[in-house]
């Protein structure tokens, strides 16, 4: 075995560990640490597919910004863990045995036997130096200028939504008026109102 | 010829247009004059189109007017074929419509919806027109649907009263199931021909002919889902439910629409279509069976009614019966014979029917009526003509119509016909039963009439009576005129086919000798004398002994009771069809509806916190949880079976 | 060497409805900011104008030639072009039963217009998507605008619960659909639609190739059929047709579906269609389950909305039948069931909005009660709707199921037909219910149907609902239309 090879099956093993512990954690804040090593897993196995801007950009971005941000969400609201795992015990059995005929059924036809090394021929290796992120900018701004462009839009719905879904209707700011300040008289500050006053329940409270 | 055609056919239409849109504006007299003029106007061009193809033997008409739509391979045409069927058909729709708008004029003199009325009948009137003179298949479909619509709205006309609305969405439904059969059928029509034009499809039927379809042959298969269709228009067991239920509707619509021209849409269809329906022995047989079914137990029915509409109802469903079987014999020209008289002699019985309603106020009990004979006599004199007819007393139209269906059944080949046979003939006997007993407890006895209405009781207005008369003549003579040319002498030759090999009407033609000589030869029949047996069992339980009507009601209760409950098809319906749809309808609401509703929005709102953290909690307790495993279980299901079933190519693996 | 980054700006003119739509987009989300409340309704105008001139410039692209651009990712053909008008003409008769809707309920906001183009947008790339990435990309845009317009109605918990459901498990389906692309490409190597159809049209197409491309298949059906709403994956369309605001809802109901239809198209027919006989049985199943389904569960329903959910999945369950066929005829019987599918939800909903008031939503059947008494316009209306739902002639409703039952019976599938005929038959119950309702019950005590909506509403409301008559009464040239896009 090739050391590439130990690598790809150690940070594998990390990636497929991490997800489940991510799952099966009890713990919320912990399940978001699982899900960070589950990234930096991915990114090692990127690193070993030669996309290493793609690996880099994953822990930069999801690592040290969304996560970080999820992390904030989850602290701040307090989520009862109690009921979450009451639930998840009722449905779990259930939930294995749909889940395990399914990765059976995605063995049978995605397996090595159809995606192996003797079936697909591995791609042949970049010279050293070959630069990812121009080629990636290229593709970027050439042949994938219009998805670019989408995911450009998509990004400014996402704004859109979440300063709709948000914002609150009306900001009130709180403004001198100097104009009305200055035309303003006496009657229109002080209002006189004759109140009849009940006299019987006023003494009963006194008297009580 | 082709002008005069579109005239027949559209000056209903234009009559019911102005009706209907500038009505209000014009008044009440000059909406009806408007109508009848354009009614009248098609009468006289039906009298002449009948003169020109039938008596003069004219070409047949055949062209398409306008193509509505071409896609494809399918061609919709509205197009007109007029031969000698479709200008009898016309001559009987326009006759009658044009008695109708007459008579409505009296009928209906007193309410709200006059004007709507007539411009409805005029509507109804071309819809029929556009049915009986289509040349293919969409537009016989299309005129199938637009009586049908009118019919539902007459139904209902009176929509206060909850019995009528309720009888409308009846009629609605069960024609759907009809019409659905029909429309498979022209679906499958259309899939062996390529073509909805009746020339071309009758002359592509070598394709479909060694074809199978559910191990049974195509051509059976259509003609069997068309007789569906026809079943539902003309109200064969059993779908026959909606018809009785429609006479809520006023007294004219039920002559027109539920007696004389729309029920007989279905029996029309079926002599159209004879080319194909010649070919299957299977389908023929089924039409025979269930016309004698409806034949005689829906004669039954008619003689514990109490309702005066609803035993012309029932004798209507027993007629319809009797024609359907001549269909099923083959012997499609006595069943278009008998649809003619009996369109004069059941529209004369429905309007005595309206007058004598008219006369007592709204009053259809006939155990509450009686002794009638003095004080109407053009209406008793003209009920007496029709109720003779329709018994098949001998001379009168329908005894020509009816004797020559049931000599007919005596000579098909089918399978069953000796059943079918005795069937008609014991029909007869009931016929006679209950149409005299109708007409003994209404007219003669001791009057029932509460004074205070027996004191304005009066002869009907001329333009009630005037209908009355104009009918009952047809009704009584035109069977004697026409029976030999209509039968034996081609008026429907070309029109109609029969294959070589069912003979009933080659037999019936080596029989018959003259209209004068079948009276004389009637008397050695059974028929006549079932129907004299029903005459005087009519008149001993009804006038002569009438306690022994109870007493005969008493000792046989179970089979009064099933009488009684209509055979209990009503229920049926309530409970297989309604029940079941419903129950699976409440499963369905029960599993995802109230699950939803109720559980989470009404009790868990209940106690809402605040609104994110019961939709968080709503997540959390599983319910998009229950979605989302759903969808993946159905992924699981699909998956496995594109994996695992049939020629799936992991097998190869 | 030529320079890698140059490139024709003329080829762009066919993407023009595109590149104006989404400056348009830009231009009013600048202009709503600076508006003051009394002039918010500009944004209305706006929408309306920039979607008008959109529809233009789609319009004058009808007639040209096949052309992809954008590397191979942008389609302009006679589906995508025609597509784009019917979508941005059912968008503008949306708008103006929206607004009125918005008013009365005080969620007027400009960012509802400017979601709704976002969503116009989205539909556009999918329609005219050749990529699988496109296709999937326009559909997330389609996707999040909606989600956002169900929750706008912050205030209301049903909403936000419909929201979130819609966002969860339409995240599945997004999910499972990229899945499948992925399956596609990782065999066919290549995103784009041409090529997977040379890939899987191959003779040669080994066993393993068909195996993984059948695979992916049935996550790409499974996508789709959520989109549609078709059971088993219809869970989501009766709570969000309920939940969502009923301006939201009537856009949810009818333009998507078309783009969605379109979706189709380019992948399993302009795609896969080589691989027909493999997803012919899956939609088999889909839409007799849909139609079933559909049909019975609305039998029971006393909410408006609800019960056109279910109406809807039973509508969608005919047009999948129009796949099944594998005929160009059937396609075209499939496209015309959703011209007139739009046609009659868009006069469905705008009816029950007309009948909205300051707070109060008509949503309960019984809210009809006499209907007829009170406004017998918009009774009528309502009764051609429901009658042309019902598949009753001349109406466009019956040609649509006609040309669909035709085709399929002459494709040979007569049971297929008959079990779909008798569900039509249970499900003309529901909608007779309602004209029922409408014509013969007592309107409640206090409910005189005041109608508050604005002029331009009613009149648009009226010529949608007569044209379902008219489009039924002369059916051929939309026909022919339907059918000339394959």
């Amino acid at each position: 075995m090739e050391f590439e090879q130990i690598l790809f099956y150690i940070f594998s093993f990390w990636f497929v560990a991490s997800s489940l512990a991510m799952i099966f954690s009890r713990n919320a804040a912990k399940a978001v640490l699982f899900l960070i090593l589950a990234f930096f897993s991915a990114a090692s196995i990127w690193i070993l597919l030669e996309a290493e801007f793609l690996a880099i950009i994953l822990i930069l971005v999801y690592v040290g910004a969304v996560m970080v941000l999820f992390l904030f969400v989850i602290k701040m609201l307090n989520i009862d863990k109690s009921t979450l795992r009451a639930k998840f015990a009722g449905y779990l059995p259930l939930g294995l045995v749909v889940a395990a005929v399914i990765v059976a059924e995605m063995i049978l036809v995605l397996g090595s036997h159809q995606f192996g090394l003797e079936v697909v021929a591995a791609p042949a290796r970049h010279s050293a130096d070959y630069s990812n992120i121009t080629v990636l900018a290229t593709q970027l701004y050439t042949t994938y200028v219009y998805p670019f462009e989408l995911a450009a839009v998509l990004l400014l719905i996402a704004i859109i939504a979440a300063i709709t879904l948000v914002h609150q209707s009306q900001i009130k700011r709180k403004q001198q008026s100097i104009s009305e300040q200055v035309k303003v008289r006496a009657k229109d500050r002080l209002r006189l109102i004759s109140i009849t006053s009940p006299n019987k329940k006023t003494k009963e409270v006194d008297g009580g | 010829m082709e002008n005069i055609y579109l005239i027949l056919v559209l000056s209903p239409l234009i009559g019911a247009i102005i009706a209907g849109f500038f009505g209000p504006l014009l008044g009440r007299t000059a909406v009806h004059s408007i109508t009848i003029l354009g009614v009248l106007i098609s009468t006289v061009l039906a009298f002449y189109v009948f003169n020109h193809h039938v008596l003069e033997q004219g070409e047949v008409f055949n062209q398409n007017i306008y193509t509505w739509m071409q896609i494809g391979n399918l061609d919709v045409s509205v197009g007109f074929l007029v031969d000698n069927l479709s200008a009898i058909m016309l001559l009987v729709v326009s006759f009658v419509s044009l008695m109708v708008h007459i008579y409505t004029i009296g009928y209906m003199a007193d309410d709200a919806g006059y004007i709507k009325f007539f411009s409805y009948i005029s509507l109804f009137t071309f819809a029929m027109f556009m049915l009986v003179i289509a040349n293919n298949f969409m537009q016989l479909f299309f005129g199938w649907e637009a009586v049908g619509l009118v019919s539902y709205l007459l139904i209902g006309f009176w929509h206060h009263k909850e019995s009528a609305t309720e009888a409308s969405l009846k009629a609605f439904l069960v024609n759907r199931v009809g019409d659905f059969g029909f429309l498979l059928g022209i679906g499958l029509v259309f899939s062996f021909s390529g073509s909805l034009d009746y020339s071309a499809v009758f002359s592509s039927l070598d394709n479909a002919l060694n074809q199978q379809l559910w191990g049974l042959d195509l051509i059976t298969v259509i003609c069997l889902l068309l007789f569906i269709g026809a079943m539902g228009k003309s109200a064969q067991v059993p779908l026959h439910v909606w018809l009785p239920g429609s006479m809520e509707g006023p007294t004219p619509i039920s002559a027109l629409i539920h007696a004389a021209t729309m029920v007989t849409a279905g029996i029309f269809m079926v002599s159209r279509m004879s080319p194909m329906f010649e070919l299957s022995d299977i389908a023929l047989t089924v039409v025979m069976v269930v016309g004698a079914i409806t034949a005689l137990f829906m004669g039954l029915l008619g003689i514990v009614q109490n309702d005066i509409k609803k035993v012309v109802a029932y004798s209507t469903l027993s007629q319809l019966g009797y024609m359907t079987v001549a269909l099923g014999v083959s012997a499609y020209s006595v069943a278009i014979f008998h649809l003619l008289t009996h369109a004069f002699f059941k529209a004369l019985l429905f309007l005595c029917a309206g007058s004598v309603i008219v006369a007592l106020h709204h009053q259809q009990d006939i155990q509450k009526m009686g002794g009638l004979r003095k004080k109407m006599p053009i209406t008793y004199w003209s009920a007496l003509v029709g109720t003779l007819a329709l018994i098949g007393f001998p001379g009168f139209s329908g005894f020509y119509s009816k004797d020559m269906i049931i000599e007919a059944v005596n000579f098909s080949q089918l399978p069953y016909a000796n059943w079918v046979h005795y069937a008609v003939v014991a029909g007869v006997f009931i016929t006679a039963f209950y149409s005299l007993r109708m007409f003994f407890i209404v007219f003669h006895g001791k009057s029932r009439i509460p004074p205070d209405s027996a004191k304005h009781l009066h002869e009907s207005p001329l333009s009630i009576t005037f209908p009355l008369v104009v009918l009952a003549i047809p009704s009584a003579i035109v069977g004697y005129f026409i029976i030999e040319p209509i039968l034996f002498n081609g008026w429907l030759e070309g029109a109609i086919t029969v294959a070589p090999n069912h003979t009933s009407m080659t037999e019936l033609s080596h029989r018959f000798q003259s209209a004068s000589a079948m009276i004389f030869h009637a008397v050695q029949t059974p028929p006549f004398w079932m129907m004299i047996g029903g005459i005087i069992a009519a008149w001993v339980f009804s006038l002569y002994k009438t306690q022994w009507a109870d007493w005969m009601v008493q000792k046989f209760r179970p089979i009064y009771y099933i009488l009684e409950s209509l055979y209990g098809f009503d229920r049926l319906n309530e409970i297989v069809f309604v029940g079941t749809v419903k129950k699976l309808g409440n499963l369905l609401w029960r599993v995802s509806d109230v699950g939803l509703i109720d559980k989470i929005l009404v009790n868990s709102s209940a106690n809402l916190i605040g609104v994110i953290g019961s939709v968080v909690r709503k997540i959390q307790t599983g319910y998009v949880y229950h979605y989302a495993f759903f969808m993946i279980f159905s992924l699981l299901i699909i998956l496995t079976w594109t994996l695992f079933a049939g020629d799936s190519p992991l097998l190869e693996f | 060497m030529t320079n890698p980054y140059s490139f024709d700006i003329a080829s762009l003119s066919v993407a023009i409805p595109e590149i104006f739509l989404l400056s348009a987009i830009v231009v009013i989300l600048l202009i709503d900011l600076f508006l003051t409340q009394p002039f918010k309704q500009v944004t209305y105008y706006l929408t309306q104008l920039s979607l008008l001139i959109t529809a233009i410039l789609a319009f004058n692209l009808i007639g040209q030639p096949d052309t992809i651009i954008f590397s191979d990712s942008f389609i302009l053909d006679k589906l995508a072009a025609v597509f784009k008008v019917l979508m941005l003409g059912a968008a503008m008769v949306a708008m103006v039963y929206t607004r009125h809707y918005l008013i009365q309920h005080s969620l007027f906001r400009g960012e509802y217009f400017i979601l709704v183009l976002l969503a116009m947008l989205g539909m556009m790339v999918m329609v005219s998507g050749y990529s699988l990435l496109t296709l999937y990309l326009g559909l997330e845009i389609l996707s999040l605008s909606l989600y956002t317009l169900i929750a706008i109605a912050r205030k209301r918990s049903n909403a936000i619960e419909a929201a979130l459901k819609y966002f969860v498990l339409g995240a599945i389906a997004s999910g499972l659909l990229l899945y499948g692309m992925s399956m596609v490409y990782g065999i066919s190597g290549s995103l784009n639609i041409g090529e997977i159809a040379q890939f899987s049209s191959a003779t040669n197409l080994g066993g393993r190739e068909a195996l993984i491309i059948n695979f992916g298949l049935v996550f790409l059906v499974i996508g789709i059929a959520f989109k549609l709403g078709a059971v088993p994956f219809h869970m989501w369309v009766p709570d969000v047709y309920q939940g969502a605001p009923t301006a939201t809802t009537m856009f949810i109901a009818t333009v998507p579906k078309i783009a969605v239809v379109a979706m189709l198209v380019r992948i399993l027919i302009d795609g896969l269609g080589a691989m027909q006989l493999d997803w012919q049985g899956l939609f088999v199943a889909l839409s007799l389950l849909s139609i079933a389904i559909g049909s019975l569960a609305a039998l029971m329903q006393t909410n408006i909305k609800r019960l056109l959910a279910y109406s809807t999945i039973s509508h969608i369950g005919f047009i999948m039948l129009g796949f099944v066929t594998g005929v160009i005829a059937g396609y075209g019987a499939a496209v015309f069931y959703v011209l007139a599918y739009v046609i009659m939800s868009l006069a469905a909903f705008g009816v029950i909005i007309l009948l909205n008031k300051k707070g109060f939503e008509a949503e309960q059947i019984s809210d009809y009660k006499g209907l007829n008494k009170h406004a017998p316009w918009f009774a009528l209306m309502l009764l051609i709707v429901m009658l042309s739902m019902a598949g009753v002639p001349p109406f466009i409703g019956f040609y649509a199921k006609f040309f669909i039952l035709q085709q399929i019976l002459s494709a040979g599938f007569v049971s297929i037909a008959i079990i779909a005929v008798i569900f039509a038959v249970i499900s003309a119950y529901y909608y007779l219910k309602i004209i029922k309702t409408m014509y013969f019950d007592v309107p409640e005590e206090g409910n005189t149907f005041s109608i508050s909506a604005p002029m331009d509403m009613q009149i648009i409301l009226s010529i949608n609902a007569v044209l379902i008559l008219v489009v039924g009464l002369l059916p051929n040239q939309w026909l022919k239309l339907a059918l000339s896009l394959f």
